[in-house]
């Protein structure tokens, strides 16, 4: 893991005593809200519909078991006892009081963590694949490249006060764990004639605009990634709309431009201002890599125990998988159990995982866009200890990548902004499909729930994606169906007309009953049944005979 | 904060600024409870328009705003609802 | 009004000209001209060898090589809000492409939590209300130094 030097530290604290001058301010009337907001914004302070909300960063989803004690410590002390993990890796304090506000930073500096940039029209926090480092098919690690572009995004002096907010995801393989092509800039590190460069795509993202990420580049030599990335931001923040919030985004300008103009201005602008103190030469590479080596595994032959315990199977056979040094493996952990909000951990749940992280996984934590933890590296002959141990913190679901697996945003019952509620939603599909062999039968199956057209709970790219709107004071759904956030992301279509709360599960079960119907095989999941059949199977088999629908 | 509104009847609401807390107007200043919240008669809105823009100002208050009351009395709509009533899940 | 380059204080010695009033005659040192005034007046100053200000709204920052800005005094920016980040963009446009070596000034709604910000941007100076002195000097002392940027 990286590991915070002096001016890191510095400027965590120097920020901290930053937000305390500007709540006081605030309190006494210096500031006005208008002009509190974008700051507080900037330090990931929202105002939600009951309180005020903290989203504390957690750069590419990257935790140790100390960060992880402190933020419990802090979920106890100044909030109510659990957080909720978000999409793009971070956490999120749902009741803290403005006033506590500068001493939560102050203890989240103490190991190393702070709030910056993760709400607010900047560079947001930099996301990542949850896997990184662990698997064989990589190129490269992407981490060492996120805390780069990490270092050089945070309190950038031209790119704080954007049009938009921004979003940037670095990948280090074919596989897309980490929704990249809808980000506004994905980053894909690939090879090409033995040199390692990135691939670049722009203008992705979701909200009410779903648009999946253009190619700008085939190949960047990786010394150039920031003095691009820069000329990127340059067009961006110059060109980019104002007038209109939901036209700000750098979708809706590479959208209006195409991408050729696009593209266009953004090479004249590398070419010219191209800063020779933004290139990364090879030392500061192989420094920065150094802090994210391999902790010292010992290649064995293990194998993961067998147990003539259903239950553990179960969870072997769904939320454990291989290690790239033989005799390890990764653990994945559901924060989807039965009843509960999807992404919410108490914080009793986290003191025990740092403490299990502790004894079976280096001390390392990893917190994925699906609202799920990662144990990275947990020896094979330590599976059924360990499963024992997360069991009893009812953190041993095994449904990793199933029906009840949902990305799920707060929605109504937290969020400002929402139309409808989204957790009970989640909770009706969790207790409906509650039975595990009922759900490895459904097979791959990845259910994304908005509560508004924000798409905070990315349903435009759910294989079956759920938005909650209102419709003349009642909640009600829509469905799509086709999305994918992986490497062949795809916007899903709209089934219909929506649905009311107690039709919703009816139509979900309908609409598996046709995926069922053209099932060839096991390994025919959902997706590809769809890709095959189209959405007009799906249709008629829905609202033909439907009579209670909306 | 009073173009869109539609209604009769109305409670002035806020967040607490120091705390967040969700709060209503009642005759003798903020209160977390709706219970003696003044009902708000539609032709009294610029008056209590007022009266939020001056508790703004003091710092005591942020981001008012007016809930629509039904004929019975009750808060209207759903989101309205939770955000006086608390959370609708169990954690 | 002061004007604060870095930690430095001092008077404005610009000053606008009304549009009425804009004849070759009354520009001198120290005008302040919008844009399209200095693609009229830019002659008159280059053969008078006076210093002028060319003034640019957060929202209509663009300038080209036509424009020869590099041979303005001043150049001052003056932010409607302080959320239009344009300007800072600007002045590295400024700087870098237009090879502008006079003083870059920002005015209007600024916030003092910007300075380091502008500063590093390539901004010299902005203009603050005298009593908010003290809040832009301590902002600027917590950040100096504290940046990943080169």
């Amino acid at each position: 893991m990286y590991k915070y030097s002096d001016t890191d530290k510095k400027i965590i604290a120097s920020r901290v005593k930053q937000f305390e001058n500007q709540v006081n301010r605030r309190l006494e009337g210096k500031l006005t809200e208008e002009e509190f907001k974008p700051l507080r914004l900037m330090n990931g302070l929202y105002l939600q519909l009951h309180a005020y909300m903290l989203r504390v960063a957690i750069p590419y989803g990257e935790l140790s078991s100390k960060q992880l004690r402190k933020i419990a410590f802090i979920a106890d002390k100044y909030d109510r006892g659990y957080g909720h993990f978000t999409t793009r890796q971070n956490i999120q304090f749902n009741w803290p009081k403005l006033l506590d506000i500068p001493e939560i930073l102050h203890e989240l500096s103490l190991v190393d963590m702070h709030a910056i940039q993760t709400s607010g029209n900047c560079i947001r926090n930099i996301s990542s694949d949850h896997l990184a480092g662990l698997t064989l098919n990589e190129i490269e690690d992407p981490r060492p490249w996120c805390e780069i572009i990490r270092k050089w995004s945070t309190f950038h002096p031209e790119f704080s006060f954007l049009p938009r907010k921004f979003k940037i995801a670095v990948i280090g393989c074919t596989k897309d764990r980490a929704a990249m092509m809808v980000h506004d800039i994905g980053l894909r590190i690939i090879k090409r004639k033995n040199q390692v460069g990135f691939e670049i795509f722009v203008g992705g993202g979701q909200g009410r605009t779903p648009i999946i990420g253009k190619k700008i580049r085939d190949f960047l030599p990786k010394k150039d990634i920031l003095n691009y990335l820069e000329a990127i931001l340059t067009t961006y923040n110059q060109e980019g709309r104002r007038d209109n919030i939901y036209k700000a985004r750098i979708k809706i300008l590479v959208k209006e431009l195409g991408i050729e103009k696009f593209r266009s201005l953004v090479e004249e602008n590398f070419s010219k201002l191209s800063n020779k103190e933004l290139e990364i030469d090879d030392k500061s590479i192989k420094e920065i890599f150094g802090f994210f080596r391999l902790p010292p595994l010992k290649p064995n032959t293990n194998q993961m125990p067998f147990k003539k315990n259903q239950e553990y199977q179960y969870w072997i056979n769904q939320n454990v998988i291989p290690h790239k040094i033989q005799g390890y493996s990764i653990v994945q952990i559901s924060l989807k159990a039965p009843k509960k909000p999807p992404g919410d951990a108490t914080s009793n749940q986290m003191r025990a995982l740092a403490e299990i992280s502790d004894k079976f996984s280096f001390s390392e934590i990893r917190v994925t866009h699906e609202q799920n933890l990662v144990l990275p590296h947990v020896s094979n002959k330590e599976l059924f200890n360990l499963w024992n141990q997360l069991k009893i913190q009812n953190l041993a679901t095994p449904n990793l990548g199933l029906i009840t697996d949902t990305i799920c945003c707060p929605g109504m019952d937290y969020c400002a902004l929402a139309t409808a509620r989204s957790i009970p939603i989640s909770q009706k599909i969790s207790s409906h499909f509650n039975n595990y062999l009922k759900q490895e039968e459904i097979g791959n199956l990845k259910i994304k729930i908005s509560g508004c057209i924000n798409a905070c709970g990315h349903h435009h790219v759910g294989n079956i994606g759920i938005l909650g709107l209102d419709r003349k004071g009642q909640e009600f759904y829509q469905i799509t169906l086709g999305g994918s956030a992986k490497e062949d992301a795809a916007i899903g279509e709209i089934v219909g007309p929506s649905f009311s709360k107690n039709d919703l599960i009816d139509a979900i079960e309908k609409i598996l009953n046709t995926y069922k119907k053209h099932k060839i095989n096991k390994s025919d999941d959902f997706l590809s049944v769809f890709r095959r059949i189209g959405i007009k199977e799906f249709k008629k088999d829905l609202y033909d005979n439907f009579t209670k629908k909306a | 904060m009073v173009k869109k509104l539609q209604g009769e009847t109305f409670l002035l609401s806020a967040n607490e600024l120091r705390s967040g807390k969700v709060v209503f107007f009642t005759s003798k200043g903020w209160s977390s409870s709706t219970d003696e919240a003044i009902k708000i008669k539609f032709d009294e809105i610029n008056k209590y328009e007022e009266i939020s823009i001056r508790e703004e100002k003091k710092c005591i208050i942020v981001s008012p705003k007016f809930v629509e009351l039904d004929d019975s009395g009750n808060i209207k709509n759903l989101r309205d609802k939770i955000r006086n009533s608390g959370i609708t899940i169990k954690i | 009004m002061i004007i604060l380059q870095k930690k430095h204080e001092h008077k404005n010695h610009y000053k606008q000209i009304i549009e009425q009033d804009f004849l070759e005659e009354n520009i001198r040192n120290g005008s302040i001209l919008s844009i399209s005034q200095w693609r009229e007046a830019k002659h008159i100053v280059q053969e008078q060898k006076i210093d002028v200000a060319v003034e640019f709204s957060s929202n209509a920052c663009s300038l080209s090589d036509k424009d020869e800005i590099s041979k303005a005094a001043m150049v001052q920016i003056n932010f409607e809000t302080f959320k239009d980040g344009r300007p800072f963009t600007f002045a590295k446009m400024l700087r870098k492409k237009h090879n502008f070596k006079g003083e870059l000034r920002a005015t209007g709604h600024v916030l003092p939590d910007q300075f380091i910000f502008l500063i590093r941007c390539g901004f010299d100076s902005v203009e603050i209300k005298e009593e908010d002195r003290d809040i832009w000097l301590e902002l600027l002392e917590i950040d100096e130094g504290l940046y990943y940027q080169p």
